[in-house]
């Protein structure tokens, strides 16, 4: 016998609840085992005195209450930890349930069951497509052709304007500097680019895909962007 | 003796005489006088130099302000000749190579109002030619080199007279441009105006691509027009060959009209 062993059956030793054998092979050990020696001893003497004193101890003015706060309390610790290791069991139960069971078809309930499944994977994938094309429709990256070659032409008239903005300052910061003929010179001839800008803008708002508006428009704007980078040097 | 005081008093009381032949001689003379002698008259000064040279030279211009005129001569030389119209304006003729540049741009930078400066440049005629100028007319005749180049930033119109050149490019802003000339086998020619009219004479037998745009849709091809040319922009543009279209034209008036002329 190990001390394992033996501190096992020590309760029942000190109760006298051993069968004859076990009591002989636990003396034995006890009396080669002084540690467990010891704390049969120990406990010998705990529960004489239990026994001399039985009795004697004061119970609580409210044991009932006592017993339900104590419940309570315990209760409320074990309840989350329960709750989550439950719901865990129950899923884990379900799948393994599920992927324990064995399963026995007939040829029609094969057949219809793939039927099923068939039926279901394409009512899923035509709904699937609807609610894309839908969202295609709505969203801000889909336009139409219209609203596209408007956007185009805009995004281009932002660019050229930047690059405007830019040699319009330093002209601007030049123009004192020139004689009044050329200051007219100038202000007359970019009108008449503006002009022509105004014009093509006026027949693409009318028409975005018109391409020979689009091919005026580039043109007058680089023909005004060259008016006055040139104009900067001056 | 008279004294001097006694004889300045006498003449000044003198009473004199002229006749209507002699007051208008001295009007005449003053005339003459203050013409010569008026600030304008007076700042109009001259450049003048010559450069020996090769057959093809190229000459390179840019001006600010003024009329420009190139011909040919049968000189293997180039001659410059600027007119000033104030002596602040620098005018350096280099010639660098077989080049001959003149920057009135590059030279006057940073100096304010100089005046317009005119141009009379005779050159080979198988010389290449290249001017821009912010302001004035261009005129160029008679020349068979590889490029001529006229381009007007503001106003001014553009005159090529007996051209038969492989690049022509001539552009402006207001003013019109006419070509008289030839177009050359695998050559370009552009020609853009944003207000004014085009005009494109050339012989009968001209072959070419074009491609002419005129929003006013004011676009006459007169001889050259045939029922294979595209019509784009609802007769805003026509593209297509005459003959074998083996040269390149491109026409662009924004506000403006365009004319082929048969030569």
């Amino acid at each position: 016998m190990n001390c394992e062993k033996c501190q096992e059956l020590m309760g029942d030793l000190v109760d006298g609840g051993l069968s004859r054998e076990d009591k002989s092979t636990l003396s034995l050990h006890l009396e080669e085992c002084l540690a467990c020696a010891d704390v049969r001893n120990d406990l010998q003497s705990i529960v004489a005195f239990c026994r001399s004193h039985r009795g004697e101890y004061s119970a609580p003015p409210n044991a009932e209450g006592l017993w339900l706060r104590i419940r309570n309390v315990i209760e409320a610790e074990m309840q989350p930890a329960s709750k989550a290791s439950a719901a865990r069991q129950q899923g884990k139960s379900f799948w393994s349930g599920l992927m324990s069971r064995s399963w026995e078809l007939s040829m029609p309930q094969l057949a219809a069951s793939a039927a099923a499944i068939v039926l279901v994977v394409s009512l899923g994938t035509t709904v699937g497509l609807r609610r894309w094309d839908s969202a295609r429709g709505t969203g801000p990256v889909a336009l139409s052709p219209r609203a596209e070659a408007a956007t185009r032409v805009s995004d281009r008239m932002w660019q050229q304007q930047q690059a405007i903005n830019y040699w319009n300052q330093r002209v601007e910061t030049n123009k004192v500097r020139w004689n009044q003929g050329m200051r007219d010179t100038f202000d007359r001839n970019l009108k008449v680019i503006d002009q022509a800008v105004n014009d093509s803008l006026n027949e693409l708002n009318r028409d975005p895909h018109d391409e020979v508006s689009e091919e005026m428009l580039n043109a007058a704007l680089n023909e005004k962007l060259a008016l006055l980078r040139e104009f900067s040097d001056l | 003796m008279n004294s001097p005081a006694q004889m300045s008093i006498r003449l000044l009381s003198t009473p004199l005489r002229f006749s209507g032949a002699h007051i208008f001689s001295a009007l005449v003379v003053c005339a003459v006088l203050y013409s010569f002698g008026s600030p304008s008259a007076n700042a109009q000064n001259r450049v003048s130099k010559r450069f020996p040279v090769g057959k093809n030279v190229r000459v390179e211009l840019k001006n600010i302000s003024g009329t420009i005129t190139v011909e040919s001569w049968n000189r293997d030389e180039i001659k410059i000749t600027a007119a000033l119209e104030t002596p602040n304006a620098n005018v350096y003729p280099k010639l660098m190579g077989e080049c001959v540049s003149i920057d009135v741009m590059g030279d006057n930078r940073g100096r304010g109002d100089v005046g317009d400066v005119n141009f009379k440049i005779q050159v080979p005629q198988d010389s290449s030619v290249d001017i821009e100028t912010r302001r004035g007319d261009i005129t160029v005749s008679n020349i068979r080199g590889g490029l001529v180049r006229a381009h007007i930033s503001t106003e001014g119109d553009i005159k090529l007279i007996d051209i038969s050149a492989t690049q022509v490019l001539a552009q402006n802003t207001i003013g019109d441009i006419h070509f008289d000339g030839g177009f050359s086998r695998g050559g370009t020619y552009q020609f853009q105006s944003t207000k004014g009219n085009i005009s494109v004479r050339i012989p009968s037998d001209s072959a070419f691509r074009l491609v002419a745009a005129a929003p006013t849709k004011k676009i006459a091809l007169g001889e050259f027009w045939h029922n294979g040319f595209k019509t784009l922009g609802d007769g805003r543009k026509f593209v297509g060959d005459v003959g074998d279209g083996r040269s390149s034209v491109m026409v662009t008036t924004f506000q403006g009209s365009i004319t082929f002329i048969r030569r």
